[in-house]
């Protein structure tokens, strides 16, 4: 995928997102957040509780819609299309509460995905199906609990197990909503790499992770962008950030 | 507390002494029904286990769609009446050979789902129920308005059977084996469907709509999918049984009627496909055979008890329906179905871990 | 026509208000959503029917016979079958239509098929604004706005009143104060099964004139309608979803009999329609979701 470069110079993002408001009642969730992400960049969002970043990706994923404000996909405002429409042109999300099948088996919740037009698509033509989410579950350590079902899978498994279904529909963007919450040092460990791997797999692929563990994000993203009462008060890289004052006041604030 | 303790005793003794897989026993079970007319019952009996046999595909379909998808529908009967009625219709008036119509019924039974589905699937939960479950009575309504077509209260009868160039002796025994194999092929079309790769969506929009939808699943086209298939076999049995009775009325759409797969799915294990066939044969023989000759009991009550041993079962088996529906999908999670249906690929990975 | 209209829609808006609230109350509350409602003032029809043919007594003794006995049979309702799966929707749901059914069959086992005659409470007609109304209309019409107003009341002065909206509002926080749900559950059931049977009497005392078995599912639906329409667990929609439905439908039978003969049958569906309209445009209905008194 090129950048096209219009006449005045201007690059187009992978995903734009442009004075995004969103209101519950008298509450502002998210208030007039503009941020980008290329192709390629790894990017978090980080911020204190409640501050707007879950509600962020309900409103790229389509699953709520904004007051107002656009979310630019490639050039394309995609506000209004359905959810699974979005997943379909290239938005992959996960959850920040596991949300498995529970009555399928581990690999059976990655063929799912696969069953969706973008998912099923014959890129290599062999694969079958299974063969296809057998691949992807190799990618996230899971084939050991392939034919599992998911409600006996612990939640360290269920979070990798998210993101090889969010993975299986080959998105161009993959938003990750907390994918340490929970996981142990080792698990974190092992899914730091996975992310890694992933971006390395596909370097055009853009990755957004919200998260709280800061260690271990500030670790693989390259550009940060910080939050507070659902609007960015920061952008910046990794260093840049943990030196910025009005982050560490906010953060000292609440701890 | 003693719920369960009979509980317990009652998985115990399915895991330990009843160890036989589920497919070597239904095989057994149609291979007795294949051979049971030559013990030479009566014509009324081998009516009833037709009647059966079609109240069993009523019940199947229902559990796709409810036990595999989450459709929790309480307006079933309305297939069975379009299924009734369009078939009693096509005859009467059009002259249709008993063939056509039953497909031609069948079919039309598909595209009404197709048409009230879209709406109707987008309300979720229990309003799909509320709305599902006026349908019939709207149903209803229009048959007592055109009662020139329909028949009104009396409905539409004195049509032929099915197999009217038979001597009349032999009308209930070829009626037994076509709707017995119409059983097993619909109950296997309906098997196979649950548990396809589509199936796999169904499960999914039943575990989590949200997730599937974050899948890149539309999941209203797969609900409207589910719909359709189960309005479809639904329309079939309903076409079918007004030919064994040769008379079409409103009990086809009432409450009553929906009821039924409710009752078979809960007796015999929602979302299992089989369990609701095996169930809603039982309730049949129960419900005309056993309490009408062996222990007489008048008819209303029949209903009334069936109801109350449901009651009983949900309070006490399920403590909460919806997770009384997803914890019936056991088997769907038990390795040797996985082995037998799924790709060789799995069985290669199997034999690595080992 | 158009005072017909208008008059002949408030008579109907009224009763069909107090129905509707008896749904919307055990749903605000307790979170049930009782297919069993429509049931409920079908027993209150029979039971009046049964003290005013079968056992003679004097009409009121009879009216309020009914309406208690409905009453107490709801809470008991409750306590059997509602309770135990009371936090399950979906299990309350086909419990309730389960009851609906065993109420039906009953009802067919105890009195048989056909219909049967319910005598009116009064006799004449009088006139309002030019329109010719018949007594007994009138009265239940007055009647329903004297108990509709007397709950309002009560849910806004009593302190069990009270203690319903309350546990409307926020489950847990009620609990904590020490409320006992159970038997306000309890309590709620049997007032919305007397609501129920209130209008099931004055209804079919005044206007049909007949019980049979299945006339369960005309009030049913209206209440169902009316009441997610409104929004459900609001007492305010339930009196504005009554008012435009009955409205509605009364527009409907005065147009079918101009322009579709024996379009009866379809009023049903005309309280279906803008249900179905509703959830598929603006789920919540028009207030919302729990019992709010706005004044």
């Amino acid at each position: 995928m090129e950048e096209i470069q219009k006449e005045e110079g201007l690059t187009m993002h992978l995903l734009e997102v442009e004075n995004l408001t969103k209101r519950f009642g008298g509450l502002v969730a998210v208030d007039n957040v503009s941020f980008h992400v290329d192709e390629g960049e790894v990017v978090g969002l980080i911020g204190p509780n409640g501050a707007g970043k879950t509600t962020l990706f309900n409103l790229i994923s389509g699953f709520i819609k904004p007051d107002s404000g656009t979310v630019k996909f490639k050039g394309k405002n995609i506000i209004g299309l359905p959810p699974h429409k979005i997943v379909n042109i290239g938005i992959a999300r996960t959850f920040q509460v596991v949300r498995p099948f529970r009555h399928l088996p581990v690999i059976a919740n990655v063929i799912v995905s696969l069953k969706s037009p973008r998912g099923n698509r014959k890129i290599e033509w062999l694969k079958t199906p299974e063969r296809k989410a057998l691949d992807m579950l190799e990618d996230v350590g899971l084939t050991e609990l392939m034919l599992e079902p998911a409600e006996n899978v612990g939640h360290g498994d269920l979070k990798r197990l998210e993101m090889a279904r969010a993975l299986a529909t080959e998105p161009d963007v993959l938003l990750l909503d907390e994918p340490f919450g929970g996981l142990n040092p080792l698990e974190t460990d092992f899914l730091m790499k996975s992310i890694q791997r992933v971006h390395l797999d596909e370097p055009t692929r853009g990755i957004v992770i919200v998260e709280h563990k800061l260690y271990a994000l500030m670790r693989i993203v390259k550009k940060v962008i910080v939050f507070h009462f659902g609007a960015k008060i920061a952008e910046g890289t990794p260093e840049e950030i943990a030196k910025n004052k009005k982050v560490i006041e906010v953060y000292m604030g609440k701890e | 507390m003693v719920a369960t303790y009979l509980r317990r005793a009652y998985t115990s003794f399915l895991a330990h002494v009843v160890d036989i897989p589920p497919r070597l026993l239904a095989l057994l079970l149609f291979l007795i029904l294949l051979v049971f007319p030559v013990t030479n019952p009566k014509f009324s009996f081998m009516l009833l286990l037709s009647l059966a046999n079609l109240s069993a595909i009523f019940s199947a379909s229902w559990d796709l769609q409810v036990g595999r998808t989450g459709l929790m529908s309480l307006g079933h009967a309305l297939f069975f009446g379009i299924g009734g009625y369009g078939a009693a219709m096509l005859i009467v008036f059009w002259g249709f050979p008993a063939w056509a119509a039953i497909a031609s019924s069948a079919l039309i039974g598909a595209l009404v789902a197709l048409a009230i589905g879209y709406p109707c699937l987008r309300v979720k939960g229990p309003y799909l129920s509320l709305v599902t479950m006026a349908l019939p009575l709207i149903a209803t309504g229009v048959v007592f308005y055109f009662k020139d077509v329909t028949g009104g209260e009396r409905g539409l009868f004195g049509f032929p059977r099915l197999f009217p160039f038979l001597p009349y002796a032999q009308q209930f025994l070829a009626e037994y084996y076509f709707t017995l194999l119409l059983l097993f092929a619909c109950g296997i079309a309906l098997y196979k469907t649950a548990n396809s790769g589509t199936g796999i969506v169904f499960i999914s929009i039943l575990d989590d709509e949200v997730a599937s939808k974050a899948c890149g699943i539309n999941t209203t086209r797969y609900k409207l999918t589910s719909f359709s298939i189960s309005a479809f076999f639904a329309t079939l049995a309903g076409a079918v049984w007004v030919h064994l009775l040769s008379a079409a009325n409103i009990s086809l759409l009432t409450l009553t009627t929906s009821f039924l797969p409710i009752i078979a799915t809960i007796w015999g294990g929602i979302g299992t496909i089989y369990g609701p066939i095996a169930a809603a044969y039982i309730l049949q023989i129960v419900d005309r055979y056993v309490l009408n000759e062996v222990f007489p009991i008048e008819t209303h009550w029949h209903m009334i008890i069936f109801l109350v041993v449901v009651i009983i079962v949900i309070i006490f088996w399920g403590r909460g329906l919806a997770r009384f529906v997803t914890d019936k999908l056991d088997d769907l999670t038990e390795e040797r179905n996985l082995d037998e249906r799924g790709p060789h690929i799995w069985k290669k990975y199997k034999k690595k871990k080992a | 026509m158009i005072e017909d209209i208008l008059i002949n829609g408030a008579m109907t808006s009224g009763t069909l208000a107090l129905l509707a609230l008896g749904f919307t109350l055990i749903y605000g509350v307790a979170e049930v959503v009782n297919m069993s409602h429509g049931a409920l003032y079908m027993v209150g029809a029979y039971l009046f029917f049964v003290f005013t043919t079968i056992f003679p007594i004097d009409l009121l003794l009879a009216f309020v016979l009914a309406v208690v006995l409905t009453g107490i049979l709801g809470a008991i309702i409750y306590r059997l079958a509602i309770h135990p799966v009371v936090d399950d929707l979906l299990a309350s749901l086909v419990i309730t239509v389960g009851v609906t059914i065993i109420i039906q069959e009953l009802t067919i086992i105890s009195f048989g098929s056909y219909r049967k005659p319910v005598p009116s409470f009064a006799q004449g007609f009088l006139t309002l604004a030019g329109v010719k109304v018949p007594n007994a209309t009138f009265l239940a019409f007055v009647v329903s706005l004297i108990l509709f107003g007397g709950l309002w009341i009560f849910l806004a002065k009593v302190k069990i009143g009270k203690a319903m909206r309350a546990v409307a509002q926020d489950h847990e926080v009620a609990m904590l104060m020490g409320i006992n749900t159970e038997r306000l559950y309890m309590l709620t059931m049997g007032i919305s099964a007397t609501l129920a049977a209130l209008a099931g009497v004055l209804i079919t005392a005044s206007t049909t004139r007949l019980a049979y078995p299945h006339m369960w599912d005309t009030p049913l639906y209206l209440s169902f309608s009316i009441v997610i329409l409104g929004g459900l667990g609001s007492v305010k929609g339930t009196l504005v979803g009554a008012l435009i439905i009955g409205y509605a439908e009364e527009i409907f039978v005065t147009l079918s009999t101009l322009y579709l003969p024996g379009g009866g049958f379809l009023k049903g569906v005309v309280a279906m329609a803008i249900m179905m309209t509703v959830l598929l445009l603006r789920p919540k209905g028009l207030f919302g979701k729990r019992i709010e008194m706005e004044e």
